[in-house]
């Protein structure tokens, strides 16, 4: 469903990915495993439409074409960020950030379908619906950000380092959350440093190493080949 | 006395507190500071000037066509002179720059425009000057309603703001533009928007402020650095901030008129706002960006 090829993204002089190509089927958890600095959220900030991306690419979901779109269209074309850093709307209750996320006509009609679905994912939400986002916890303001996402009644979630700064306890509370949102037909892709506990999860990842996607497979071929178990795994 | 100072603070405070919640809601959403904000102002008292003085219609009725109308010419500023810069900005912080050069040109330019028209000469009209008495001192009548018409105001714009969708979506993107534009809110379209309401706002603080009070073509600079004073006082784009901070400042150039030296207003506020930026930099009621 969503198709990506040629996509490249330049920071001045920097070529920070080149030609990047990856696919995610319905209902599939996708994992991009790479290191700091390896171009994994320029990726997925360029297929979001929050970096400008060199002409030429091609970024389609469900064969309606993203690329060039803004980023306010792409979500209503059905693909959804959680970004880096979350970008919450932090003076804001919990209850006003999830509604926001249904902000699009598209998704207005579904708001309290689509919050119940929330709910399902992340019961813990439901007791803080008045609670001023910015003052929880990391873990729950990333419980927040993907239901926020989760509102935009998306085809396809992508998800930036979700795990960042979170306890590996909270990690794996917020990973088994991530099939529950796949099997609605939510597809997932997220990048992640975190390999062991993503490719758990994962039915297929991608390698990216410095700006280039070097290897891909499912996700017991990657947990089983040596360069990912030696660069990754740390074994 | 005190009773007579608190009635013209209370009066002017009202504009005051009106005039900075447009501003904040201009540069809370758009990030973009507005320098001929106050322009918008005096723009608006000199179209009900002229108006009052042909058609003899009341200044309060006559904001039917002037809010509209500094709504869209707000709206076009937006649209054609900041989007171009928004688009090409390459960090915040080279934005807010940028916008400050180009407002500051239009300040120059919309001032130039009321020059030509008006002369720099002092201008002011007669409209419900008619002395009210308030318990033991006496106020004029337009004073008064000046004073209940940003109530009204103010009241209308928060709930505006807190209560509807479009609000909501104000206020997320002057909290997060990034977040926002996650949630398919298309930011420029927030950021016009933002200051067509500033605009009409500072509008209609410049109709109220033409029935009671003398002004030039010149004088719209003063309006901007008062709103401004008031809204980093507060916290950009804390919407209840800006109305207490600037209710407060009103009182405060009163009180030190009546009972100090009407020659010090200036130099108390200053005085405060730099105490606040001092003691709190981030405003009274605004929170530390993270």
């Amino acid at each position: 469903m969503l198709e990506v090829s040629n996509l490249s993204v330049r920071y001045g002089r920097h070529l920070a990915l080149e030609n990047a190509a990856l696919n995610v089927a319905k209902g599939e958890i996708v994992v991009v495993l790479g290191s700091n600095g390896a171009g994994k959220s320029t990726l997925i900030k360029g297929m979001a439409g929050l970096v400008r991306t060199e002409p030429g690419a091609k970024i389609t979901l469900e064969g309606t074409s993203l690329h060039k779109m803004p980023a306010h269209r792409i979500v209503d074309a059905g693909l959804a960020l959680v970004p880096e850093g979350r970008h919450l709307f932090s003076t804001l209750t919990v209850n006003e950030n999830l509604m926001l996320g249904a902000f699009l006509p598209r998704t207005r009609a579904r708001a309290e379908e689509s919050m119940e679905r929330v709910f399902a994912v992340f019961p813990k939400l439901k007791q803080r619906l008045t609670q001023i986002a910015g003052t929880m916890s990391g873990g729950e303001q990333q419980m927040v950000a993907i239901g926020r996402a989760m509102m935009t009644c998306p085809r396809l979630l992508l998800l930036d380092e979700p795990s960042l700064g979170l306890s590996p306890l909270l990690t794996s509370e917020l990973f088994r959350a991530l099939p529950s949102i796949a099997t609605t037909g939510t597809s997932v892709l997220l990048v992640e440093q975190n390999s062991h506990q993503s490719l758990a999860i994962a039915d297929r990842g991608y390698l990216i190493e410095k700006g280039t996607i070097t290897g891909e497979g499912t996700a017991q071929e990657l947990l089983a080949s040596e360069e990912v178990q030696k660069a990754y795994l740390g074994m | 006395m005190f009773l007579y100072a608190l009635l013209s603070g209370l009066t002017l405070g009202g504009v005051y507190a009106l005039v900075a919640l447009g501003l904040t809601i201009q540069y809370g959403v758009s990030r973009t500071l507005n320098l001929g904000y106050g322009e918008f102002l005096i723009g608006a008292a000199f179209a009900v000037f002229v108006m009052f003085g042909t058609f003899g219609i009341s200044p309060y009725l006559l904001a039917i066509v002037v809010l509209p109308g500094a709504f869209a010419l707000s709206w076009l500023v937006y649209r054609v002179m900041l989007m171009p810069i928004v688009r090409r900005a390459r960090s915040p912080m080279a934005l807010e720059i940028d916008s400050l050069l180009l407002t500051f040109g239009l300040l120059f330019a919309i001032m130039g425009i009321m020059l030509l028209m008006f002369g720099s000469n002092y201008t002011n009209y007669s409209y419900l000057s008619v002395p009210v008495r308030v318990m033991d001192a006496t106020v004029a009548l337009n004073r008064l309603i000046s004073f209940g018409v940003a109530v009204v105001v103010g009241i209308i714009a928060y709930i505006l703001l807190m209560h509807t969708r479009t609000g909501m979506a104000l206020r997320a993107v002057s909290v997060d533009p990034v977040g926002a534009r996650l949630v398919g809110i298309d930011v420029n379209w927030a950021a016009g928007l933002a200051f067509g309401l500033g605009g009409a706002i500072a509008a209609m603080g410049g109709i109220l402020i033409s029935t009671y009070m003398t002004f030039t073509a010149e004088m719209g600079v003063i309006f901007t650095m008062k709103a401004l004073i008031v809204v980093i006082m507060a916290g950009v784009g804390h919407v209840v901030g800006a109305l207490v901070a600037g209710l407060v400042l009103g009182l405060i150039e009163a009180f030190v008129a009546a009972y100090l030296d009407p020659g010090l207003t200036v130099a108390v506020i200053y005085a405060v706002f730099l105490l606040t930026l001092i003691i709190r930099p981030q405003g009274i009621f605004g929170r530390v960006a993270r």
